[in-house]
């Protein structure tokens, strides 16, 4: 499943929507920053609270494609640029990190949101 | 008489910092905005710290060393010392412990160290602004047993603080807290609002009596001096031996405690 089938699916906004729409890789929650650099996988999506431009450092470091920001967190426009430049999809929903994990592991595993 | 004093900044070494901020060039920029105490502080490192050390003087500038640590938590604290031996000991120490991820220059900035010339000594291996290995709350004990002092940074931001990561101000051994405004005010993110925080009125921070600064957080030239606090000692209190010698830890925590509180 591609990043904008995903973001459709889930019913998120893409809010930073210059990157190249590849199959998702699986994702990895977290609100640690140190925690997704030691266990989230290459090319997977990154379920998290944390909206500003040093989720997207670490992102790079770990070849993470798209960043899925949960409860509509407001998005700061440095956050956004990084992106940009680095070509990583940045999501939007009003759903918290537990709801869009679980739609998210149905949508990767099943190929259909419950 | 009050001197103007900036605890929190960081140089070349620090990957999110620009290469064009040796410790020279801070040093310089600090001394031409009236500067007279001024800290280094990378992120988890203090290697910049030596060369820091022969730049201040000349400059009239008292220097204290130290670094930004990432705890467990991702609070952000000021360890500072007035040693440069004692800050380097703590940093290899707290180096030891952090997330041995590698840092890539061309994703994330390069993590250099210079000598006073601004020439390169070396490059850092692992990302910097990783978490170290402890809580906040060893970090004040272990700090305090090398002969430093602590301050929680930017405690009313809303990312790496006290504030975002716990949600309030804890107890520890802090001999101040670094705000970004003061009184400090917190904005939490608020979920389908239009208005930006910065225009949102916020509401206070407890900051539990202790004494609160503010400081700069340069990453950019352009940063430098653009929040420095008043520390009220006198110069020959706080440097008995001119600022080519060592500053007084209990004249510099004195001066701490004189700090306003909110």
């Amino acid at each position: 499943m591609t990043i904008r089938e995903a973001a459709s699916s889930l019913g998120a906004e893409i809010v930073q929507a210059e990157f190249e729409d590849a199959d998702l890789e699986g994702a990895y929650t977290s609100d640690l920053l140190s925690d997704v650099m030691a266990n989230a996988k290459d090319g997977g999506a990154l379920v998290t609270i944390q909206a500003h431009k040093n989720t997207v450092a670490v992102a790079t470091l770990v070849d993470i494609a798209c960043i899925i920001v949960c409860n509509n967190r407001p998005l700061p426009e440095d956050m956004l640029e990084a992106a940009r430049d680095e070509g990583i999809a940045v999501l939007l929903t009003k759903e918290n990190q537990y709801t869009v994990s679980g739609k998210l592991y149905k949508l990767l595993n099943h190929g259909a949101a419950g | 008489m009050a001197l103007l004093a900036d605890f929190h900044n960081h140089s070349c070494l620090s990957p999110c910092g620009s290469l064009d901020l040796s410790p020279r060039n801070l040093a310089c920029l600090a001394s031409a905005r009236g500067i007279k105490v001024l800290a280094l502080t990378d992120h988890n490192s203090s290697l910049n710290c030596p060369a820091f050390a022969k730049v201040c003087p000349p400059l009239g500038i008292l220097p204290l060393f130290g670094m930004e640590a990432t705890t467990q938590e991702e609070i952000h604290a000021l360890c500072l010392f007035t040693n440069l031996e004692a800050s380097l000991a703590w940093s290899e120490y707290a180096y030891s412990l952090i997330l041995p991820f590698p840092n890539d220059p061309e994703k994330t900035g390069d993590q250099v160290y210079v000598d006073e010339e601004d020439n390169i000594e070396g490059e850092v291996e692992y990302f910097l602004p990783s978490a170290l290995d402890f809580s906040i709350e060893y970090l004040g004990t272990k700090v305090a047993e090398y002969g430093g002092i602590v301050i929680p940074a930017h405690v009313d931001r809303s990312a790496f603080s006290m504030a975002s990561q716990l949600g309030v101000v804890v107890k520890g051994p802090w001999a101040a807290l670094e705000c970004v405004r003061l009184p400090p005010r917190v904005y939490p993110p608020n979920p389908g609002s239009a208005v930006p925080s910065a225009r949102r009125e916020g509401s206070p921070l407890n900051t539990l009596g202790y004494p609160l600064t503010t400081s700069s957080d340069a990453h950019y030239p352009e940063d430098v001096g653009r929040r420095p606090f008043e520390l009220d000692v006198a110069m020959e209190e706080l440097a008995p031996h001119g600022v080519s010698g060592e500053a007084d830890m209990e004249a510099l925590k004195e001066a701490l405690r004189k700090r306003p509180r909110f």
